[in-house]
Parts: structure tokens; sequence; C-alpha cells
């Protein structure tokens, strides 16, 4: 992934941290708004090399698009999810099968592994024990059969994959590439 | 045996003292107002400082000598822990690199929390906090990029300039009150220019409580990250 220029990477910086100023004073008063933006300019300059790599890219619409839309995908997968666990713990039997899966992901991104890598922690029953280049490494409360039971590493890889990172990676895929 | 023994004298004595402590805050009753300066503070602060914030206003305007002071001590603390770990070289020396959801993690969440301490201690005189919960927010993302990444280090040079500039830019606010108004951290901007005192309530108010408090914030921000600097790195042998 080539950076984008530095220009391009401060501008994204600045225009994010405004918007979390106005989302942190909540108020449009124009001296707000005159030294929100100042003071944005100053810590852009001073963090945008750590921010971002890829700049104004990222605010392509494909891309806010899609960021808009797994919002509620994702909430809706961790409503999911606490319902199935709350479902595991209080049933008499306890119906649980630990064990640690591999999975391989497609993203190629930092950004991307960190959002699938916290997206599966607060989804169903999985959490990311380690990510290390492109594999996966995670704890799962209920393994299912056809992982449990696979013949070879690919088709465990592949199953679980299928089962866990799949959901979101055609969200993440177009959001962080 | 000895063990036990001491274990219950130091149990029976701290009870007794806290006794003591207990008798002597009975006379002191609770929720009735006792106040005497308070109310003068309560009253006259928002004609008298601009700040909406009684708090900051004690704590930078009437009472500045005591901020001034604070500062004072957080740079001898600074300048303490950098006199007691001195070595002519010491590197970072931790070998494990954070897993890539730490490191873009701090990545991302770097800039949002400079900016928070920031807005943190603009606005001292308007909600709770400050220069210094500000600055120490902004020490909390150096220390995070310091936990993340093994080579990280702070720009030196620049931090310690920026420091004692900051430093002496709160005297420098003191000394301008005291040949404009005869004391030492007079409140100038209110008082004597009067700027700001048509939008009480705004961002734009408060006399040099947010400017003191901006200074204060980059200061105690350079100051606890230096802090952490110094006291993660080791002494490396040739």
């Amino acid at each position: 992934m080539e950076e984008a220029s530095k220009v391009s990477r401060y501008l994204y910086t600045l225009i994010i941290l405004f918007l979390i100023w106005l989302a942190l004073t909540a108020s449009l008063d124009e001296q707000e708004l005159i030294f929100g933006f100042v003071l944005s300019a100053i810590v852009a300059a001073i963090t945008y090399p750590i921010f971002t790599t890829r700049g104004l890219a990222n605010l392509h619409p494909k891309r806010v698009a899609y960021a808009i839309a797994y919002a509620p995908y994702f909430l809706w997968a961790m409503i999911m999810a606490n319902l199935d666990v709350a479902y595991r713990v209080l049933h008499p039997k306890r119906p649980i099968r630990p064990g640690i899966v591999h999975c391989k992901t497609i993203l190629k991104t930092n950004p991307g592994k960190l959002s699938l890598a916290n997206s599966i922690t607060l989804t169903p029953g999985t959490i990311t024990l380690d990510v290390d280049g492109d594999n996966y490494f995670i704890h799962w409360i209920w393994v299912p059969d056809e992982v449990l039971h696979a013949e070879t590493e690919e088709e465990h890889v592949e199953k679980a994959s299928e089962n866990i990172t799949r959901p979101f990676e055609k969200f993440l895929k177009v959001i962080f590439g | 045996m000895v063990s036990i023994l001491k274990r219950s004298l130091a149990i029976i004595s701290i009870l007794i003292i806290g006794y003591w402590l207990a008798q002597g805050l009975a006379g002191v009753p609770f929720g009735q107002d006792k106040m005497l300066v308070g109310h003068y503070y309560l009253q006259h602060v928002k004609e008298q400082t601009g700040a909406v914030n009684a708090v900051t206003a004690i704590v930078v305007n009437y009472r500045g000598f005591d901020t001034l002071g604070e500062v004072t001590v957080l740079f001898i603390a600074s300048t303490g822990v950098g006199a007691l770990l001195w070595r002519k070289k010491r590197e970072r020396t931790a070998k494990t690199e954070g897993s890539v959801v730490l490191t873009t993690g701090v990545e991302l969440l770097f800039p949002f929390i400079v900016m928070f301490g920031a807005y943190i201690f603009i606005h001292g005189h308007l909600t709770p906090g400050g220069g210094f919960p500000g600055g120490a927010t902004i020490a909390t993302a150096f220390l995070l990029l310091y936990m993340a990444f093994t080579i990280y280090e702070v720009p030196h040079k620049a931090f310690e300039k920026t420091e004692g500039i900051a430093g002496m830019s709160y005297v420098l606010v003191g000394l301008i009150g005291l040949a404009i108004g005869g004391y030492f951290l007079f409140d100038w901007i209110w008082q004597t220019w009067q700027w700001g005192t048509n939008n009480l309530g705004r961002l734009f108010s408060g006399g040099f409580i947010p400017v003191i408090y901006t200074i204060i914030g980059i200061k105690v921000g350079t100051e606890l990250s230096g802090i952490v600097d110094n006291m993660l790195k080791e002494e490396v042998r040739e």
C-alpha cells in the first residue's frame, strides 16, 4: 500500500479532527468553529504522519457509504451475539465447545485488519487472540462440526473463515481495501 | 510470630488514629452552610473573572499563586526524574512489538486523544477540567505510542523547549499583569482590556484563564511525556 501525498494525509486528518471537534462541542457557535478549526489544524500538523497512510482516498463516497451501511449490520450481529451467549450461559446444559481456530483474511491494510479483529471480538462467541500477517487465531465458544472434523489444514481454515471472517470482509474489503 | 505481633500492633494503632480523626470530624456539621469566603466567590466570579466555572476562576485567578506553585512542583518532579535516571547512553530496550491490533489501534486513537486533551484545557473556564487534566490526557497519547511501538521516542529537543517556553509564558502573563494592574497574575485581559465581557459563557471569554490553561496544558503534556520517556529507557552497555 503506497502512501498518499503529505497534503492529502494532512487534509484528511484535519477534516476528521474537525468533525470530532464538532461532535465534542455540539455547538455551532462561530467562536467554537473558528477556534476548533485552528486547533484541528495544529493537532493535525503534529499527528498526521501517525494517523493515516492513505489520506483523502479514505473519503471516497463508496467507502463512506459502505461504512455507514456497516454500522447497523454490525450492531445487529452484536446484539444477536450477546443473546446467543446469554442463551449459552442460562441453558442448564451449558452448551459450549471451546477451541482455537485458524482463519485467513483477504484484507491488506492495517486499519482493515484492526476493524476485522475488533468486529470478530464483539460478535458471536468469538475472540481474536492474535493477528499475524493475514492469519487470525480465534477462540470460538462453539466450534461447529465441519470445522472440528476438518480433514486438512486448508479445509479447516476455509470452513472457519467462511463462518467468522467472510461476513465482515465483504464490507471491510470496500471500506479499507 | 513476630509478623503477627507487628500486624496486630499496626492494626490497633491505625484504629486508634481513625477513631481520633472521626472524633475530630464529628464536630463538623455535614450538609450545612459553612461557607464564609465561598459566598463571595460564587457571587462575584462572573463579573470579576468572566469564568462560568468557579473552580477554575479560583484556581487560576483568585489563587493563581497556588497554581504557579503546582506547575513548579511538576517541573521539579520532571527534572528530578531526569536527574535521578541520568545515564550517558540510554535506549529503549523493549523487544516485543505489539500486534497489528495494538499498533494500528494506537495510530488511529492518537490524534483523537490529543484533540480531546486540547478540548479539555481550552474549555477550562466553561466546563470541568482545565490545564492539568488536559495535559495529562495528552501525555496519555504519548504513553500509548511508547507502549505500542518498540522504537518510538518523543522529540526531545522540541518537547524540552516547548516545556520551558510554556513555563516562561505563564510567568510572563503574570508579569504583564504586574506592569498593568499593579500585582502579579493580575487578570489584565479581563480587567483592563475588558475583552470578552459581552459574551460571557462563550469560548472567547474568561479573561486570561483560557490563555493560562493552554500554557499549563502544553506544559503538563510535554512534562509528563518526558517523565514517561525517562522511566521507560534503560541503560545500555557497550
